[in-house]
């Protein structure tokens, strides 16, 4: 699972800042396309939530989302790791 | 097989109610409509209903507009200054197209004014009363026959419109007792669906959008706020504003021909007396001590949306007297739509006219 | 959580302000309405008029944005005339502590099965930050510009001398005890109550030195206190601070409900 910040609903007030007790999320610094200062991610694969809740099958956590006003903060599922080939010029 | 009985206005408001198929009566005893309140309190929960005594008439409209969105026919009934009560959540109804029906048993006003005693003075407070622009239909029995007749009929009416309804009847209809006969069934005719694909508030051409009531899985948001046809808030655009006011109005206005309800007496005559209500029954007197054809009558059983082409059934009419049982409110939408003289002829105080009193006019304006 | 499709999410974002608590409130809302398992087509979600009232307008199922303060009394017609719908009441401080006062009370007194969630912010949101029947006393706003002057109603109490049947008080900011408490509003027959005090960091905190949202909310979390907490205080005789509020669930009892499902 990961993390995401939908930049189309967030106010930027921060409160996700504050609750999260890993300190995934930071203050942002640049503005976005709406105006908006949205906090980014810092380390997000750190979220309990974003490990465990496939394997335990429930959201664990979840404060940030629950305690976002403006409903920006959810997990959406991650493609399965694909290998593929790179090739390096030298 | 139909029955026959012998009572007051107010319990056949209640009958009437009853056959058209009401279920939910939210009301606050008030004189001199309390016994439609109580008959509805005997009668709706063994008609498997709800009958429900509301702290004010605040929310006695309040949960009679709730329990027609659940798709129940709804009513409640008050007089003057409970009406006055209602006047906000009034305005809500039109402003959601909520079916629902007011009865309301007229006193002399203003304040609480004369308790026990009939008036006709809330006829432009039910139309205009809320603040904004709307329209409504406002029904006027002048017998108890009538008043049960009328409330089967404000239901359909309210259904068909998604408009607010209003039975104006008052304290002498209401306590007046009379022979009634009480039909085993009335017809009824509920709002038409809201149609697969359409829009919440999309309507046709009549401007009259499909019913979706909770429960039927349309997700329908009723808002009070000026909406779009989704039945969402869109409360800068004045396009959308415009939109939705004007189809208000013009879904019950342009239907005048259709809502229309009026008795025309002696059409050649000169002198022609306008009524609604009770003063009809004085009139009818009059016209029996005079059996020739001088005097017409023009009876109105809808008064809004006023159908000012039954003004002109009278091709004669040189004059037209309206008595009503205020200062004069209907007088002046007759003196909007005619170029006769029109003699108002209010009586306050809780009287009807004397037939002495319309025959004196009757011979001044000849 | 969340049930993500119980948002309108052609309406999103919605109009709160940066950091106001009444988003939280809907999300502590939808994710006890998820726990309960409720169907769409027999939810009735109703509210008056307010920032409060406009959260209806957010939720995908049948909603009634109604007049300001009767939002108890169209709710108790939908309930009463179809008691097999699950109804929740969105309302605010001043929609129902002020002008729906009468309404308030006399729907605890009814007991009629419903949840009413409270989102109190001490203030007249919507029309600017005027004071409000909950405004603290010495708060500022711009219609208290000296302090406000009159004592505060505990809306929770009132609901509880009134007569509610499950009364329960949390902030925007406990959102899992707050969430478990509006499930336990909505299982519980009769009249539930549950006040969740929420930040309003731009008509209340910008007045009150509060002005960020972390301000506002650790001003809130440092003011709550635990009713067992409060309770034990005050057995031990040791002084209970003035401007704390109690949080937890106030009474959960089984008076004569009015309009449970059949």
């Amino acid at each position: 699972m990961k993390l995401v910040i939908d930049e189309s609903r967030c106010k930027g007030c921060n409160l996700c800042v504050l609750v999260c007790p890993y300190g995934i999320f930071r203050e942002g610094t640049e503005l976005n396309s709406r105006g908006i200062v949205s906090p980014v991610l810092d380390r997000p694969e750190r979220c309990t939530n974003c490990r465990l809740q496939a394997l335990y099958g429930r959201m664990l956590c979840g404060i940030c989302h629950m305690i976002c006003p403006d409903q920006a903060i959810s997990w959406v599922e991650e493609k399965p790791f694909e290998p593929h080939r790179v090739e390096v010029e030298f | 097989m139909s029955r026959v009985e012998f009572m007051q206005g107010n319990a056949a408001c209640a009958e009437g109610a009853l056959a058209a198929g009401c279920r939910f009566f939210g009301g606050y005893p008030i004189t001199p409509s309390t016994e439609i309140a109580e008959a509805m309190a005997r009668r709706l929960p063994k008609a498997g209903g709800v009958f429900i005594s509301m702290e004010d008439e605040l929310a006695s409209i309040a949960a009679v507009i709730g329990a027609a969105w659940t798709g129940v026919r709804a009513m409640t009934a008050t007089s003057g200054p409970g009406f006055s009560l209602m006047m906000e959540n009034i305005g809500y109804a039109a402003m959601t197209e909520t079916p629902c029906v007011i009865v309301n048993v007229q006193r002399g006003g203003p304040s609480t004014g004369q308790p026990t005693r009939a008036a006709q003075g809330d006829m432009l407070q039910c139309r205009f009363g809320s603040h904004g622009d709307y329209s409504i239909i406002a029904l006027t029995p002048n017998s108890v026959q009538e008043t049960f007749d009328l409330t089967a009929k404000a239901f359909d009416l309210a259904d068909r419109f998604r408009v607010p309804t209003f039975l104006m009847t008052d304290e002498i209809v209401g306590h007046m007792r009379e022979r009634v006969t009480i039909p085993d069934a009335v017809d009824i005719t509920r709002s038409s669906p809201l149609a697969e694909g359409s829009l919440p508030f999309e309507a046709g051409d009549d401007g009259i959008p499909g019913f979706a009531p909770f429960g039927s899985g349309r997700a329908v948001h009723v808002t009070g706020l000026t909406h779009d046809e989704r039945g969402y808030p869109d409360t800068t655009d004045p396009a959308a504003h415009d939109r939705l006011v004007r189809r208000l109005v013009a879904k019950v206005e342009s239907a005048r021909r259709a809502i229309a309800d009026y008795e025309v007496t002696n059409p050649d005559a000169g002198t022609v007396f306008v009524t609604y209500g009770p003063p009809s029954r004085t009139v009818e007197q009059v016209m029996r001590d005079y059996p020739d054809d001088a005097v017409g009558h023009l009876r109105l059983r809808v008064v809004w949306p006023f159908p000012e082409f039954a003004l002109h059934e009278f091709p004669n009419a040189e004059t037209y007297i309206v008595p009503e049982l205020n200062m004069g409110q209907v007088v002046r939408e007759v003196e909007r739509h005619v170029d006769q003289p029109v003699v108002p002829l209010g009586k306050i105080g809780g009287e009807l006219h004397t037939p002495a009193e319309l025959v004196r006019a009757l011979e001044a304006h000849r | 959580m969340i049930a993500p499709d119980w948002l309108r999410e052609d309406r999103l974002p919605h109009i709160y302000c940066t950091g106001c608590g009444n988003g939280t409130v809907i999300n502590c809302t939808l994710a006890a309405v998820e726990e309960m398992g409720w169907k769409r087509d027999e939810t009735v979600f109703v509210s008056g008029i307010g920032c409060s009232s406009r959260a209806p307008g957010y939720i995908l199922t049948d909603s009634l944005h109604t007049t300001h303060g009767r939002a108890l009394a169209f709710a108790t017609g939908v309930k009463m005339a179809r008691p097999e719908f699950n109804v929740v009441v969105f309302t605010g401080d001043g929609d129902l502590a002020a002008i729906g006062g009468n309404h308030f009370i006399h729907a605890c007194r009814r007991n009629v099965d419903m949840t009413v969630v409270c989102m109190n912010n001490h203030i007249y949101g919507m029309t600017g930050g005027q004071g409000s029947p909950t405004t603290p006393p010495g708060a500022i706003s711009t219609t208290t510009p000296y302090g406000m002057s009159e004592p505060a109603f505990d809306l929770a109490e009132l609901a509880v001398a009134a007569g509610a049947n499950y009364v329960a008080r949390w902030t925007s900011y406990h959102v899992k005890e707050l969430t478990k408490a509006i499930t336990a509003g909505m299982r519980t027959p009769g009249f539930a109550f549950i006040e969740a005090r929420t930040q309003c960091p731009t008509n209340y905190g910008r007045h009150n030195k509060l002005r960020t949202v972390p301000a506002m909310i650790e001003h809130i979390r440092s003011h709550a206190m635990l009713i067992e907490k409060r309770d034990r205080l005050v057995r031990e005789g040791r002084p209970v601070p003035e401007d704390i509020f109690t949080i937890g669930e106030l009474v959960r009892r089984n008076r004569p409900a009015m309009g449970v499902r059949r």
